[in-house]
C-alpha cells in the first residue's frame, strides 16, 4: 500500500457516491421526461438522503440497521476490489455478501411486504449469479487469470470475444438495478415510494444508508460493463454510460413481469448464450492480447 | 510414542462405549465431558507426534490379524442374522455376496506378513475432525437424548451411546489404517454402526431406512472388496499408500490399475451418499439429530471422500479422473437444486451435505495440486460447519417443536444465541471470508480448465446461495410473538458455541492450516505442491488471489460502524406497516378484512417445487449419475 493507492481509495470513497448520486438524478430526470413531466432537480437524490438522515430512526426490529451497514460496507469493498484489480471471482462473492445482507435485512423486519420483496430478490440471485460467474470464467479463459490486472492491461477490448456475455450482462444489470421489467422485489404498494418491497420497514438514517449504498452500487455495476472495453478507458466509460441509459429506457418502456418469467429467461436464454460464448472461448482458445 | 497414540485412538473410544453400557444414565454427562477432553487431547497428541508409518509385525500381528478375521466374520453374521430376522431379502442377498467375497479373500488371496497404519497430514486432519467434532456431538447428545426419548417413549440410550462411541473407534481405525484388509473391516464396522443408529427408533420407518443404508453401503462394500481382491491378486498391492506408489502419476501404470481404483471409488461414492446412492443419507434423517450430525459431518460420509482423495495419485490427470470430476460436480448441482425445493431443514442439510461431498469428489477428480488442496480443506471446513448446523437444527426442533423452515420465522426473538450460532453456520457455508467459501473459490478456479465441471459448479454455487439465503432470512426474521423459551443446558450450548468458535478460528488461521497440513499432504499425493504463495491473510494461486484477512477486517469494521452509529440515531421501535390496518391488540401480523374481523398474514419462501422438486429431479439424477458411473468404469477398463 503506497500513497498513490491510499489516494485512489479515498478518491473512490468520495467520488463514487457523487457519481452514483448524479446517475440516480439523471435516471429520475430522464424517467420524468419520458413520462412527460418536468422531473425533480438533478441533485434530488442528494436532498432525499440529506433529509432522510435528519429524520427519526424508526425501526421495527432494533438490529435491522446492522444488515444495512453490512450492505454498505461490502458494496464499498467490492467496488474497491474492482478498482484495485483484485480476483474477479472473489469480487463476485464479496458482492454476494452485500446482496444477501440487504435481503436478510428486509426479512429481519418480519414485515410481510418486506418478506415478499426479499424472497423475490432471492430468486433474482438465482437468475443473475450464474451469469456473473460465467463472466468471471470468460475473463479467466481470455487472460489466464481471474485477477483483473490482465484485462485492464490488455490492448484489445474484451467485447470482441464476449458479445453474448455482454448481452447477458446488460440483463443482469437490469435485474441488479431493480428496474422494470425486473423490479418486483421493490414493487411498491399503492404507488408510494416509501413502501418499497424489501425496504418497506426502513426509514430515516437506515434508508439513507441504503440509498448511499445504491450510489456505490451504480458505480460498481457500470464498472462491470466498463471492463468489456477497458483497453480504452474512454470507450469503456462510454460503454458503461450507454448501458446505464439503455436500462433507464428499458425501465420506462416495459412493464413488470412475474419473477417466474425472469427465472425462465435467465436459466434458458441468458445461461445458454453465456455458455455458448464460453464454449467458443474454450474451443478457439483465444487470448486477450 | 506414535504407536501408543494410534492404539489409544482405537481403544479409548471402545473403552468409553463399554463404560456407557456399564454405568448408569446419570453419569453420562460426565462421561461425555471426559470423552470430549480425552478425544481432544489424543487427537492433538497425534498431530504433535508427527507423521510416519506404524508397522505391526510379528508376534503381535498374528493376534491382531485373528481379531480382524473374527470381527469380519461377526459383522457378516450380524448382517445375515438381522436381515433374515426382518425378512429383508435384498440385504440378505447382498450379505451373502459379501460373505462369499470374504470367503474368497480368505482362501485365495495370499495373507500379508504385517499390517501398517499410515499417519500422514490428511489422517491427522481426519483424526482431529472425528475426535473433536465427534465427541462434541456425543456431548451434545447427553443434553438432547432424554427429551428425545421422552417424546417417543424409548429406553435405548445404552445402545445409542455404545454405538456412537464405537463408531468413533471404527472411524479412527479407518482413517489411519493403511492395510486394505484392515481398512475394509473398519469400513464395514461403520456401515454396521450406522445401520444400528439409523434404525434407533425401532419403528417401521426407522428399520426400513436402516436397511436401505445397510443395503446401499453393502453395495459399496462389495465394490470395495472386489477392488481390494483385484489389487491383491493382480498387482500384489495390499496397502492404500501402495496404490499411490504403484500408479505414481505415471500414465501407463495408472491405466493398469484403473479398474480396481474405479471400484474403490464406487465404494467411496456409496459411503458418501453420492447419487445414485443418496437415498440412504436422506433416510438417515429419521434417527435422532446427533446421529445425523455424526453421520453427516465427522464420520461415515467423510470416509468415502477420504478414500477418494487418498486415491488421487491413481487417477490424477487420467480420463478416469475427468469422469470422477464430472460425476462429482453433477451430484453437486443436482443435490443443490433438490435442496432448493425442500422445506424440511434436515433434508435441506442432507442435500447440502451430498452436494458438498460431490464438490469434494469433483475437486479430487480434477486432480491438480490446487484442486486436491481444496478437496482436503473442504472436508475440514464442511465437517465443522455441518456439525454445527445439524446440532442447531436439533436444538431448534426441541425449542419450537418443528423442523419445517417456515415455522422457524421469528426464531431470533425466541432463542437469540441459538439463532446466532445457526446463522453463523449458514453464513460459513456460503459467504466469504469463511473457509467453505474459500475452498469453493479454490476449487472453482482449479476447475476452470474443464468446461463441464465448471459450469456445473457455477450453477450449483448459485443454487447453494439461494437455499441457504432463504433459511437464513427466515430464522433472522423477527416476529412479535414470543412463545418458546430455550432451555439453556451447558452440555447443549457448549458444543454449539465451541463449533461456532472453531469455524471462526479455522477460517482465520486457514493459511497456517494450509501450510502445516494441506501442502505437505498434496506433495505426498501428487509429488508437487500447489502453486499457492502468500502469507497469513492472503491466498495467492497462479490464477487468482483471495485476501480473506481484508474481508475479516471489513466485517469487523461493519460491526464497529454499526455499534458506533447506533447511539447517534436513537432507534424508536414501531410496528409493521400493514397497509394501514394494524391490529395492535393481538398479533401484530394481522390484516382486517372486509367483514371487520382479523386475518393473520402469512408469507412463505419460494421453493420452486414444480421445477426442482424431488419428484421432478430424482429420476433424472439417478439416470445421469448411473450413466456417469458406467462411464467412469468404462474409462477404468480403458474402453
Amino acid at each position: 500500500m503506497n500513497t498513490n493507492d491510499i489516494l485512489l481509495a479515498v478518491l473512490v470513497l468520495i467520488g463514487a457516491p457523487i457519481i452514483g448520486c448524479i446517475a440516480s438524478g439523471i435516471d429520475r430526470k430522464i424517467t420524468a421526461r419520458l413520462q412527460g413531466r418536468v422531473g425533480p432537480p438533478l441533485l434530488q437524490p442528494y436532498y432525499d438522503v440529506k433529509k432522510l438522515l435528519s429524520k427519526d430512526n424508526m425501526v421495527v426490529n432494533p438490529s435491522q440497521n446492522f444488515y444495512v451497514v453490512v450492505y454498505l460496507v461490502f458494496i464499498v469493498l467490492s467496488l474497491l476490489m474492482l478498482v484495485f484489480k483484485q480476483d474477479f471471482l472473489m469480487i463476485i462473492f464479496v458482492y454476494t455478501v452485500a446482496s444477501l445482507a440487504l435481503i436478510v435485512g428486509g426479512m429481519s423486519t418480519g414485515s410481510p411486504y418486506a418478506r415478499v420483496g426479499s424472497s423475490r430478490e432471492i430468486m433474482a440471485i438465482l437468475s443473475y449469479e450464474p451469469v456473473l460467474i460465467l463472466y468471471a470464467l470468460a475473463i479467466y479463459l481470455l487472460t489466464g487469470t481471474f485477477k483483473l490486472t490482465a484485462v485492464l492491461d490488455a490492448s484489445s477490448p474484451m467485447l470482441m470475444y464476449t458479445p453474448l456475455i455482454f448481452i447477458a450482462m446488460i440483463v443482469v444489470l437490469n435485474i441488479k438495478l431493480k428496474k422494470s421489467p425486473f423490479d418486483y422485489s421493490t414493487s411498491h404498494h399503492g404507488h408510494q415510494e416509501l413502501v418499497k418491497g424489501m425496504t418497506t420497514e426502513y426509514g430515516g438514517p437506515g434508508f439513507a444508508t441504503i440509498e448511499i449504498a445504491h450510489f456505490y452500487e451504480y458505480v460498481f455495476l457500470t464498472g462491470l460493463i466498463f471492463l468489456f472495453w477497458a483497453s480504452n478507458p474512454i470507450i469503456g466509460v462510454l460503454l458503461g454510460i450507454i448501458a446505464y441509459l439503455l436500462i433507464i429506457v428499458i425501465d420506462n418502456i416495459t412493464a413488470r413481469v412475474y419473477w417466474q418469467w425472469m427465472l425462465k429467461l435467465s436459466w434458458s436464454v441468458l445461461l445458454i448464450i453465456s455458455i455458448v460464448n464460453i464454449a467458443f472461448l474454450y474451443v478457439s482458445g483465444v487470448q486477450l492480447a | 510414542m506414535m504407536e501408543n497414540t494410534v492404539m489409544l485412538l482405537i481403544i479409548v473410544p471402545i473403552l468409553f462405549s463399554l463404560l456407557f453400557v456399564a454405568l448408569p444414565k446419570s453419569l453420562y454427562k460426565y462421561l461425555a465431558w471426559a470423552f470430549f477432553i480425552i478425544g481432544v487431547a489424543l487427537s492433538v497428541n497425534l498431530v504433535l507426534d508427527g507423521t510416519g508409518v506404524v508397522q505391526i509385525g510379528e508376534p503381535n500381528f498374528a493376534m491382531f490379524e485373528n481379531i480382524v478375521l473374527v470381527l469380519e466374520v461377526l459383522v457378516i453374521l450380524f448382517i445375515l442374522a438381522v436381515s433374515a430376522k426382518y425378512k429383508n431379502w435384498p440385504t440378505l442377498g447382498l450379505g451373502i455376496i459379501s460373505a462369499a467375497l470374504f470367503a474368497y479373500t480368505f482362501t485365495n488371496v495370499p495373507g500379508a506378513e504385517g499390517a501398517s497404519f499410515n499417519i500422514d497430514q490428511f489422517s491427522q486432519i481426519m483424526i482431529l475432525i472425528v475426535n473433536i467434532v465427534g465427541t462434541a456431538i456425543i456431548l451434545f447428545a447427553t443434553g438432547y437424548m432424554d427429551e428425545y426419548e421422552e417424546h417417543r417413549h424409548l429406553h435405548r440410550q445404552k445402545t445409542f451411546y455404545f454405538t456412537m462411541s464405537f463408531f468413533l473407534a471404527a472411524m479412527n481405525g479407518l482413517v489411519m489404517a493403511d492395510t486394505l484388509g484392515w481398512l475394509f473391516l473398519f469400513w464395514e464396522l461403520t456401515t454396521l454402526c450406522s445401520f444400528v443408529l439409523i434404525s434407533y427408533n425401532m419403528d417401521e420407518e426407522g428399520i426400513n431406512n436402516g436397511f436401505r443404508a445397510l443395503a446401499l453401503n453393502l453395495v459399496g462394500g462389495i465394490a470395495l472388496s472386489i477392488g481390494i481382491i483385484l489389487l491383491a491378486t493382480k498387482y500384489e498391492i495390499s496397502t492404500l499408500s501402495g496404490i499411490g506408489t504403484y500408479a505414481g502419476t505415471d500414465a501407463a501404470a495408472m491405466a493398469a490399475v484403473a479398474l480396481p481404483v474405479a471400484l474403490l471409488c464406487i465404494g467411496g461414492f456409496a459411503k458418501s451418499a453420492q447419487m445414485p446412492f443418496q437415498s440412504w443419507l436422506l433416510g438417515a434423517m429419521v434417527a435422532p439429530t446427533p446421529v445425523s450430525a455424526l453421520l453427516h459431518s465427522s464420520t461415515m460420509v467423510n470416509a468415502g471422500v477420504f478414500l477418494v482423495v487418498k486415491l488421487v495419485p491413481a487417477f490424477a490427470g487420467s480420463s478416469l479422473g475427468t469422469a470422477i470430476a464430472v460425476y462429482g460436480s453433477f451430484t453437486f448441482v443436482m443435490c443443490s437444486a433438490l435442496a432448493l425445493s425442500q422445506r424440511n431443514a434436515k433434508r435441506v442439510l442432507a442435500y447440502s451435505t451430498i452436494a458438498n461431498l460431490g464438490l469434494i469428489i469433483a475437486s479430487a477428480g480434477i486432480g491438480t495440486p490446487l484442486a486436491v488442496a481444496a478437496a482436503i480443506m473442504l472436508i475440514l471446513f464442511h465437517a465443522i460447519s455441518k456439525a454445527l448446523l445439524f446440532l442447531c437444527t436439533g436444538e431448534i426442533e426441541h425449542t419450537i417443536g418443528s423442523r419445517d423452515i417456515e415455522d422457524m420465522s421469528g426464531l431470533i426473538n425466541k432463542a437469540p444465541l441459538l439463532t446466532t450460532l445457526a446463522a453463523l453456520g449458514m453464513v460459513s457455508m456460503l459467504l466469504p471470508p469463511f473457509g467453505v467459501l474459500l475452498t469453493k473459490w479454490v476449487s472453482m478456479e482449479a476447475a476452470s480448465s474443464n468446461p463441464v465441471v465448471i459450469v456445473f459448479l457455477i450453477l450449483g454455487s448459485a443454487l447453494t446461495t439461494v437455499y441457504y439465503a432463504k433459511w437464513l432470512g427466515t430464522i433472522l426474521s423477527s416476529s412479535m410473538d414470543k412463545n418458546a423459551v430455550p432451555h439453556k443446558k451447558p452440555e447443549t450450548y457448549f458444543p454449539l458455541s465451541f463449533l461456532g468458535l472453531a469455524i471462526v478460528a479455522t477460517s482465520i488461521f486457514v493459511f497456517s492450516i494450509y501450510s502445516y497440513f494441506i501442502k505437505p499432504q498434496v506433495e505426498i499425493l501428487l509429488k508437487t505442491a500447489p502453486v499457492i504463495s502468500g502469507q497469513a491473510g492472503q491466498f495467492t494461486s497462479e490464477i487468482g488471489a483471495f485476501a480473506y484477512a481484508a474481508i475479516f477486517v471489513v466485517l469487523a469494521l461493519a460491526v464497529l460502524i454499526y455499534l458506533a452509529t447506533k447511539n447517534m440515531f436513537t432507534p424508536r421501535t414501531t410496528s409493521y406497516y400493514m397497509c394501514g390496518e394494524n391490529n395492535l391488540e393481538k398479533d401484530r401480523l394481522m390484516f382486517r378484512n372486509g367483514l371487520c374481523s382479523y386475518e393473520k398474514s402469512s408469507v412463505s419462501n419460494i421453493y420452486l417445487q414444480n421445477t426442482f422438486g424431488e419428484s421432478k429431479l430424482t429420476t433424472l439424477g439417478y439416470a445421469i449419475s448411473i450413466i456417469l458411473i458406467v462411464i467412469a468404469l468404462a474409462g477404468g477398463v480403458g474402453l
